[in-house]
């Protein structure tokens, strides 16, 4: 419609002009303007077309002017109104052209800004955005951007070697290609690198059969300086929620832990209740009579071997409370070091449970020579016997218990296994018997105990150097294996 | 794409390159003869023009399927070839009445030399077709009234049979000529190394100039001025029409639109 209106106005003013007396000096020939104007504005370049057919339409009355009178005031009138319409046309639509493509520009950085909306892998965003630029900038886009080793590539299959966009990743120089190819219209080809400073994260390449000017190619490179940012943005934004949602989960799990630790921790005061009321029963009855009775030699003899066991019953509960402590603490358990003769070692404190368990057979398999450990022989003594008393307490009697010790070489060490054959531990319950409280399922209701043995246990090990580990044996059974240090 | 898959070869084809100086020269020479064979009376004088219009289009013509070569052994020919089919145009449009109909023959040629530049690759919708045809009897009405009213040219409707002799030889030889070298050859190729506005300028200089050396057009200086310029303006919408299409039909209707109104300019 305005195209119309533009040439019924051009064509209103002509016919005007021939019929005023003087055409040239006739005041309508400053209307030729208005449709000037009106065309640069809306149409923009192609609008100055309207201004050279204005002086086209203009011409036949100067001409014959110029002809007739020479260089006269009404020619140069007329001359002037022929500078006066192309300039214009030509301000105006330079006007109308400079706000357009600040206002695609604008839209383009927004569109982009959109297509990375969301969080998506980089293949996808990459396709996004190609989609989006070619609409906008009527060209073909390829996109090739660095994720991790490789390269995320949208509009190709990948990156060839040599290829421009190889060349711009590789050196980060801008490319332009005036001749990419094309049959009757050249295709021009430019590659922008994509990033911020000194780092390149990828290229952006426009392809089109047509021209892509100086200008373009400036504003080319700032929306690549801007896609950099962008992706940047994104690649941040989504690398926070991810760990937004990474420290959700280990808080979810730390607080799970704690109210873990706090039920534990609750049943342990109830057992460690019973063990203690257990031995101090037994002590109070019988100090209660011997007090008020009198017993012959021989019995008050029996009655203090009992009050010695349980009072010996009694400090070991005391003991392992206070390694419990140390443990929580985070300190070491304090060793008293020295050559420890590791088979007598394992071999006394077999044949002592031997002497006092006759419910299980005891096997013991000993590698000759063994060799020395530089340890606390108190506190080893007190891991094989944990050890040795666990694998009797946990599987049925009648059943066998075999401990071994073997020489490892290449580092040198000390295997020391026990194994028994009770029904094992269930297999989710494994990486989690040497914590402090834990008792697995099935042991609460059948075995008493604290759950502190194997923790204390643990941290003997870890304080000599050592380590420790539980397993299941096949048909069925458990078998704990620890590993120590060998002197060199 | 290109970006991504070729590897990054700057091609610099200088604007003469694959020029076929050996045709172009063996057909200078053989006007040459012809013109002094008539000077001798040993040819009649029409033969002179005959060859001299086969050579001058025939040049431009096979000039232009030479530098768009993409390797054919046939395009080395191509200045003879073309060449002789405008001779055989000409020739029977001098001697047979009614043989204006030949000159259908140069561009019914060219199409099945190079389908391309119809339409095969971009190919032109009838608006665009339409417009610039519009544009070139636009342009060529404006030359009429400006001569006109300027000059004191007026329009003359015959004889009819002149007319269309006239039309013909643009239609077979010079708007057919000029268009396929000026636009599809030399303006494409300085195009693929320079930005539109220079590669316009060279394709516009160089039609204007080939037309004010052409020994047909009047060199009255009023005449020369404004062939000038209104040559320089079709050639300026030629070549926006060739670059925003990518196909000869445009450019070769506005010339055809032009020269039909311009041949009924009576210049005496």
């Amino acid at each position: 419609m305005i195209g119309i209106g533009v040439a019924l106005a051009l064509a209103v003013i002509t016919v005007l002009l021939a019929l005023a007396d003087d055409g040239v000096t006739s005041l309508w020939r400053h209307a030729y303007h208005v449709p000037v104007i009106v065309a640069a504005l809306v149409y923009g370049g192609p609008g100055v077309l309207v201004a050279l057919a204005a002086i086209l339409l203009y011409a036949p009355f100067v001409i014959p002017a110029l002809e007739r009178l020479g260089p006269s005031a009404q020619v140069l009138e007329g001359l002037v109104t022929f500078a006066m319409l192309l300039g214009s046309g030509v301000l105006s639509a330079a006007l109308a052209i400079g706000v357009r493509r600040q206002r695609r520009r604008f839209e383009t950085l927004v569109a982009v800004q959109r297509s990375l909306e969301g969080e998506v892998p980089l293949a996808v965003a990459l396709v996004r955005l190609r989609v989006c630029l070619a609409s906008r900038l009527d060209a073909e886009i390829g996109l090739a951007v660095h994720d991790g080793t490789n390269v995320a590539v949208a509009g190709g299959v990948e990156v060839a070697h040599h290829s421009t966009v190889a060349h711009v990743l590789s050196t980060g120089e801008t490319v332009f290609v005036a001749d990419a190819g094309g049959v009757t219209r050249p295709r021009r080809c430019f590659v922008a690198p994509i990033g911020a400073g000194e780092l390149i994260i990828g290229a952006l390449a426009i392809e089109r059969a047509g021209d892509i000017g100086p200008d373009e190619r400036r504003a080319l490179l700032t929306l690549a300086a801007h896609l950099a940012l962008a992706l940047e943005n994104a690649r941040l934004a989504a690398r926070q929620r991810r760990f937004a949602e990474e420290l959700a989960e280990k808080v979810t799990a730390a607080t799970e832990r704690v109210m873990e630790v706090d039920r534990l921790k609750t049943e342990f005061v109830a057992l460690a209740s019973h063990e203690l009321r257990t031995p101090l029963t037994a002590l109070q009855g019988f100090s209660e009579l011997l007090a008020t009775r009198r017993f012959a030699p021989a019995e008050i003899a029996r009655i203090g071997l009992i009050m010695a066991t349980e009072t010996e019953r009694l400090g070991r509960i005391v003991s392992d409370f206070l390694d419990l402590t140390r443990l929580e603490r985070g300190q070491a358990p304090p060793l008293r070091r020295r050559r420890v003769d590791t088979a007598a070692l394992v071999s006394d404190a077999v044949e002592l449970l031997r002497r006092g368990r006759i419910t299980h057979e005891l096997d013991m398999e000993l590698d000759k020579p063994l060799p020395e450990l530089d340890a606390d022989p108190d506190a080893l003594d007190r891991v094989v016997k944990n050890l040795v008393g666990n694998a009797v307490k946990y599987s049925p009697a009648g059943t066998r218990v075999r401990v071994t010790a073997r020489a490892r070489s290449a580092p040198r060490a000390v295997e020391i296994t026990v194994e028994d054959q009770g029904p094992g531990i269930a297999e989710a319950d494994l990486p989690r018997v040497f914590e402090p409280y834990y008792r697995a399922a099935g042991a609460t209701a059948s075995v008493g105990g604290l759950g502190l043995g194997l923790a204390v246990v643990k941290s003997l090990v870890d304080a000599h150097g050592g380590e420790i580990h539980a397993e299941n044996v096949t048909p069925h059974g458990t078998r704990m294996t620890l590993i120590l240090p060998a002197v060199s | 794409m290109f970006a991504l898959e070729q590897p990054l070869v700057r091609r610099q084809v200088s604007l003469l390159d694959g020029t076929p100086w050996g045709a172009i020269v063996t057909l200078a020479l053989a006007v040459a003869a012809v013109i002094v064979l008539s000077l001798l009376g040993l040819v009649p004088r029409a033969a002179v023009g005959v060859v001299g219009t086969a050579a001058a289009h025939g040049t431009l013509l096979g000039v232009a399927l030479a530098w768009t070569s993409t390797g054919e052994r046939r395009d080395r020919h191509a200045v003879l070839e073309a060449a002789a089919v405008v001779a055989i145009a000409a020739s029977t449009a001098a001697a047979l009445p009614g043989g204006w109909l030949a000159y259908l023959l140069p561009p019914a040629w060219l199409a099945c030399r190079r389908p391309g530049w119809i339409g095969t690759v971009g190919a032109p919708s009838v608006r665009a077709v339409g417009g610039s045809t519009l544009f070139g009897f636009g342009l060529g009405v404006h030359l009429l009234v400006s001569a006109g009213l300027t000059l004191g040219h007026h329009v003359r409707l015959g004889p009819i049979t002149d007319l269309v002799a006239w039309w013909a030889y643009d239609l077979g030889a010079n708007v057919l000529s000029a268009e396929a070298f000026f636009r599809a050859a030399l303006f494409e190729r300085a195009h693929r190394r320079w930005a539109f506005p220079a590669a316009a300028a060279i394709s516009i200089g160089a039609s204007v100039v080939r037309y004010l050396a052409d020994p047909l057009l009047p060199h009255s200086a009023e005449m020369v001025a404004g062939a000038a310029f209104y040559l320089a303006l079709l050639a300026a919408g030629n070549c926006w029409l060739f670059a925003r299409t990518g196909s000869l039909l445009p450019p070769y209707a506005a010339g055809l639109a032009f020269f039909v109104v311009y041949r009924l300019l009576a210049t005496r």
